[in-house]
C-alpha cells in the first residue's frame, strides 16, 4: 500500500510536470491556430465563372500562352524555362490541372487581380487587366474543360508547390533555380520532405489556406487551394514525413504485449520468492 | 512440500528466462535487419542496358553491382560460340578474372582478353585460353527485353545456359 | 557443475558470486525507489546499444548529418525508426530516472556520512549525463540542436577576460559549424561516455562500502541485516527489481512508440540554419529548471549567470550544508515540509521554464528562483536546530 502511495505522487509530479511543459506551454507559445477559410471570403465573387470554352482556348491563346504552357491540351509556353526565369524570377506553371486544384473564385479574381488575390505584392504575374469579366468566365471555362479531376496528394503538391519548395527524400526537384527563387521571395523556401513532422496537420491547413496566417510577412503567396486539394497536400506531407506509421503502431502493441506478460511472469516470481520471507 | 516448492519456483525461473529469451532474438532480429542494404543500394541489383548500342568489334563496360560486365558485339574473325552468346553475337560476361579478381585488359589486336596480374587469357567468348583461370568468365544472369538486357534478373536464355553448365 | 570448479579454482567465481549477489544483503525495510539505481543502469544500457545502431548510418558533417538522420536512420535503414524513437526517448526518461534516483537520494539522506562520495561521484554522474545529452543533442542538426549549442555556447562569453576567446575555441569558428558537430560527435559517442562508465564503477564501488541506506535512516551491520533485517541482492532484491524493470519498461516503449514527440521536438525537423532563429526555442525539458533559474534573475545577466551556474553545481554540497544528526526525512518534520516545497518548485520551474519570460511569468521565476536557493540556504540552519534537539533530548 506504501509502495502504491509512493507511485501515486510520482505519477501525479510527472503527470503535473508533462501537462505543463507540452500541452499548457505549446498552447501558449502557438496560440490558436486559424480556421481556414476555404470560401475566400475576402474575395468578390462577381467575376463569372463560366462560360464557352471554345472562346476560352482562344483568349487562353492570345493572353496566356506567351507564358504558360498546358500539357493537357498540347500547348506549350511561349518562351523557354530561361527566359521565364530571367523575366519573372521564377517558372510560370502549366496550366493543365489548375482549375481542379484552385477555388473557381480565387482564380478569376487572380487573373485579374494577382498581387491582392495572393496577398504578395511582389506576385510575378502581371494583371490581366485587359480581359473583361465574360472573357475570364470563358477562360475558367476552358480550363475546367481540359483540367484532369481526381488528383493525387502528390501530384497536388508537384504542381502546387514544386516550383519554389522540393520535396528532396521524394526525389521531387524544385522547377526554378534556387537563385532566381531567392532573389524573388527573398529566401530559399524550404523542403517539404519532413515538414509533415516539423507542423501540425492543422496548422499546415491554416498555413497553405493564407500563408499569413501562420508567418505574417512571408513571401509565400497565397494560392487558393481548393478545401479538398489542401487537404490531399497535407495528408500527403503528413505520410512521406512519417512512411513507418503503420509498421510502428503494430509493432509497438506487439512489444507492449510481451512486456504486460513479462511484468506478470516477473511478479509472479517476486511473490514467490517473497513470500518465503517472513 | 518442499520439492513442488523448488519445482514451482524452477517452472518460473525457466517461463521467464524463457520469454526474456523471446524478447532478445526480437530484439536481435531488429538489429540483424538493420544492416540490411539500403533501398538505395537494392535498386542497383538490376541494370537495364540497350545492347543495340554496341558496334561490331566494340566492348563497353556495364556497372552491374559495382562489378564491370563486358558487352562484346563479336565480329567474323572472332572466336565464336553459339552457345554462350546473346543473340549469336554478343558476349556478355562478368569482368572478372576467375583467377583471384583482377579485371582483365582487352587486347584488340590479338583480340582476347588479358588478365595484368597472372598472365591468364580469355579468348571472345570468355574462355580461358591460357594461364592459370580454371573457368571461363562468369555469365551474369540477364534477362532479353527486346534490344535490352536486364542483368541481375534470370531470364529463359540465362536459365537454359544455366542448364547446360555454362554460366560459370 | 564442473565447469563452475574449473572456474572457481581460477576465478574464485564462487566467493565472488557470495560477496557481489547471495551474501551481500541491502535492507529490508527499503521501497520500490530503492529500484531506481538499477533503472539507471538499464536505461544507460538501452542508450548505448540504440546508440551503436545509430552510429552505423549516422554522419557527423554538417551538410550531411541532417539527411542521414532523418533520410537514412528514419526512412531508410529497417526498424532505425526504432532505434532513433528509443534513443531520444531513452535520453529524456534518463533524466526522469536520474532525477526520482536524487531525489530519493536527498529524502531519506543518503547523501549524508558515510556515504558522501557515493553522493559526490553520482552528481558527477549527473552533470556528465547532462554534458553527454547536451553534446548529442546537436547531432541531428535540425534548428533546436543547432540554436540550443548556438545559445549555450554564448554563456561562456561571460566569463571575465578569456571568454569571447573561449567560444570560439569550444566552436572551432565564429559561430557554431561543422567543426563543432564534429567534436560534439567525437565526445558524445566516446569521451563522455567512457568517463560515464568509470565513474559508474565507482559509484557502484563505493556504495558497495557502506551499504544501502534506508527508509529510517539507522544505520544496519551486517549482522543484523543477514539475521531478519535485510535481504540478499540476489535472488531477494533482484526478484522484485526485475519486476519493476518489466513496468518501467511497459512505461518506456508505450513513450517510445505512440508518446515519443515530447523527447523529438516538431521544430528539429527543420534542417539548421544559421541565420534565421526559431520563434520559440528552450532546452529539452530536464535542463528548464535550470534554465529558468538563468532567466529568473531578468535585471542581471551577470546576476542570472552566476545563479545558472550555482544551481547546477549547489547539490552537490549537500552532504556540508544539511549537517543534522538524523538521517532521514521520515523523521525530520521541517525538513519534509522543505523538501516538498522544492520538488514543487522545481516542477514549476521546469514549466515556467519553457514558457515566454515576459510580464507574470518573469517575476514568477525570479521567485521560483530564489525559493529553490533558499532550500539550499536553510539547511545549514535546520541543521543547527536539530542538532540542539538532539543533543537536549538525549
Amino acid at each position: 500500500m506504501k509502495e502504491l502511495k509512493i507511485l501515486l505522487i510520482l505519477i501525479v509530479i510527472v503527470l503535473v510536470g508533462y501537462w505543463g511543459i507540452e500541452p499548457y506551454a505549446h498552447s501558449i507559445m502557438h496560440g490558436e491556430v486559424k480556421h481556414p477559410d476555404y470560401e475566400y471570403k475576402d474575395i468578390p465573387k462577381n467575376i463569372p465563372t463560366t462560360g464557352d470554352p471554345a472562346k476560352g482556348k482562344e483568349l487562353f491563346t492570345a493572353n496566356c500562352a506567351s507564358c504558360h504552357g498546358l500539357k493537357n491540351d498540347g500547348i506549350n509556353p511561349g518562351m523557354d524555362i530561361n527566359t521565364a526565369v530571367a523575366s519573372f524570377k521564377v517558372v510560370p506553371p502549366d496550366l493543365s490541372n489548375i482549375a481542379t486544384i484552385l477555388d473557381e473564385h480565387f482564380l478569376a479574381y487572380f487573373i485579374k487581380n494577382p498581387q491582392d488575390a495572393t496577398k504578395n505584392p511582389k506576385f510575378a504575374m502581371p494583371p490581366m487587366a485587359q480581359l473583361s469579366d465574360e472573357d475570364v468566365g470563358h477562360l475558367i471555362a476552358y480550363l475546367k474543360s481540359v483540367a484532369k479531376k481526381d488528383l493525387d496528394g502528390k501530384e497536388i503538391t508537384v504542381e502546387a508547390c514544386g516550383r519554389c519548395h522540393s520535396v528532396k527524400y521524394q526525389k521531387i526537384a524544385v522547377e526554378t533555380l534556387k537563385d532566381a527563387l531567392k532573389d524573388y521571395l527573398g529566401k530559399v523556401p524550404p523542403d517539404l520532405s519532413v515538414m509533415g513532422k516539423a507542423k501540425e496537420m492543422e496548422y499546415l491547413e491554416s498555413f497553405i489556406n493564407n500563408p499569413q496566417n501562420g508567418l505574417p510577412g512571408t513571401s509565400m503567396p497565397r494560392l487558393g487551394l481548393t478545401k479538398e486539394a489542401t487537404e490531399k497536400v497535407v495528408t500527403y506531407l503528413d505520410n512521406i514525413a512519417d512512411p513507418h506509421r503503420d509498421q510502428r503502431n503494430t509493432l509497438g502493441v506487439w512489444v507492449l504485449g510481451y512486456l504486460v506478460v513479462m511484468a506478470g511472469l516477473t511478479f509472479a516470481w517476486k511473490k514467490k520468492i517473497w513470500k518465503n520471507l517472513h | 512440500m518442499a520439492e513442488e516448492k523448488v519445482s514451482r519456483r524452477d517452472f518460473l525461473m525457466y517461463a521467464m528466462g524463457g520469454w526474456a529469451a523471446v524478447g532478445v532474438s526480437g530484439v536481435l532480429y531488429g538489429m540483424y535487419k538493420t544492416w540490411e542494404p539500403l533501398p538505395e543500394v537494392k535498386a542497383q541489383a538490376t541494370v537495364t542496358f540497350d545492347i543495340s548500342t554496341v558496334q561490331p568489334g566494340e566492348i563497353k563496360v556495364v556497372n552491374w553491382r559495382g562489378k564491370p560486365v563486358f558487352v562484346l558485339r563479336r565480329t567474323p574473325d572472332m572466336t565464336q560460340c553459339k552457345e554462350r552468346s546473346i543473340k549469336d553475337e554478343y558476349t556478355v560476361v562478368m569482368g572478372i578474372c576467375t583467377h583471384l579478381g583482377c579485371i582483365p585488359n582487352w587486347e584488340a589486336d590479338k583480340k582476347i582478353w588479358h588478365c595484368p596480374c597472372h598472365g591468364g587469357e580469355y579468348d571472345a567468348c570468355g574462355k580461358n585460353i591460357f594461364g592459370p583461370p580454371p573457368r571461363p568468365l562468369d555469365v551474369p544472369p540477364f534477362k532479353i527485353e527486346g534490344n535490352n538486357i536486364v542483368l541481375g534478373e534470370e531470364g529463359p536464355e540465362y536459365k537454359q545456359m544455366k542448364e547446360k553448365g555454362l554460366t560459370v | 557443475m564442473k565447469f563452475m570448479d574449473w572456474l572457481d579454482e581460477r576465478l574464485a567465481v564462487r566467493q565472488l558470486i557470495k560477496v557481489m549477489l547471495t551474501e551481500y544483503y541491502v535492507p529490508k525495510n527499503i521501497n520500490f525507489l530503492w529500484s531506481f539505481g538499477v533503472l539507471v543502469m538499464l536505461v544507460f544500457a538501452i542508450l548505448v546499444v540504440s546508440g551503436i545502431f545509430l552510429l552505423m548510418y549516422y554522419k557527423p558533417d554538417a551538410n550531411l548529418a541532417f539527411d542521414s538522420v532523418n533520410k537514412t536512420i528514419m526512412m531508410d535503414v529497417e526498424y532505425g525508426w526504432l532505434f532513433r524513437h528509443t534513443h531520444a526517448v531513452g535520453a529524456s526518461i534518463m533524466f526522469l530516472v536520474l532525477f526520482i534516483h536524487m531525489a530519493r537520494g536527498i529524502y531519506y539522506g543518503s547523501f549524508k556520512a558515510p556515504r558522501e562520495i557515493v553522493w559526490i561521484t553520482g552528481y558527477i554522474l549527473f552533470v556528465l549525463m547532462s554534458a553527454t545529452a547536451f553534446t548529442g543533442y546537436l547531432l541531428p542538426w535540425g534548428q533546436m540542436s543547432y540554436w540550443a549549442a548556438q545559445t549555450i555556447t554564448t554563456l561562456f562569453e561571460k566569463i571575465p577576460f578569456i571568454g569571447p576567446d573561449l567560444v570560439i575555441w569550444i566552436r572551432g569558428n565564429y559561430i557554431v559549424e561543422d567543426a563543432t558537430l564534429t567534436r560534439f560527435f567525437a565526445l558524445h559517442v566516446v569521451f563522455l561516455p567512457l568517463l560515464l562508465i568509470i565513474f559508474t564503477a565507482i559509484h557502484l564501488y563505493a556504495v558497495r562500502i557502506p551499504g544501502s541506506n534506508n527508509e529510517d535512516g539507522i544505520e544496519l551491520t551486517k549482522e543484523e541485516k543477514k539475521h531478519g533485517k535485510g535481504i540478499p541482492f540476489w535472488p531477494v532484491f533482484m526478484a522484485k527489481e526485475f519486476f519493476v524493470m518489466s513496468v518501467f519498461l511497459i512505461f518506456f516503449f508505450y513513450l517510445v512508440f505512440y508518446q515519443y514527440k515530447f523527447a523529438m521536438d516538431p521544430i528539429n525537423f527543420t534542417p539548421a540554419d544559421y541565420l534565421q532563429t526559431p520563434a520559440h526555442i528552450y532546452p529539452e525539458w530536464y535542463f528548464l529548471a535550470f534554465y529558468e533559474v538563468l532567466r529568473g534573475f531578468f535585471f542581471s545577466q551577470n546576476l542570472g549567470l552566476i545563479a545558472f551556474v550555482l544551481s547546477m553545481f549547489i547539490a552537490a554540497f549537500l552532504p556540508w550544508l544539511d549537517t543534522s544528526p538524523i538521517r532521514s526525512g521520515k523523521h525530520r518534520p521541517v525538513y519534509k515540509i522543505l523538501f516538498w516545497i522544492f520538488i514543487a518548485d522545481f516542477v514549476f520551474l521546469t514549466i515556467l521554464g519553457k514558457l515566454p519570460p515576459t510580464g507574470l511569468y518573469a517575476w514568477l521565476g525570479f521567485v521560483g528562483s530564489i525559493v529553490f536557493f533558499a532550500f539550499f540556504l536553510a539547511l545549514p540552519i535546520l541543521s543547527k536546530i536539530e542538532k540542539k534537539k538532539v543533543a537536549g533530548g538525549r
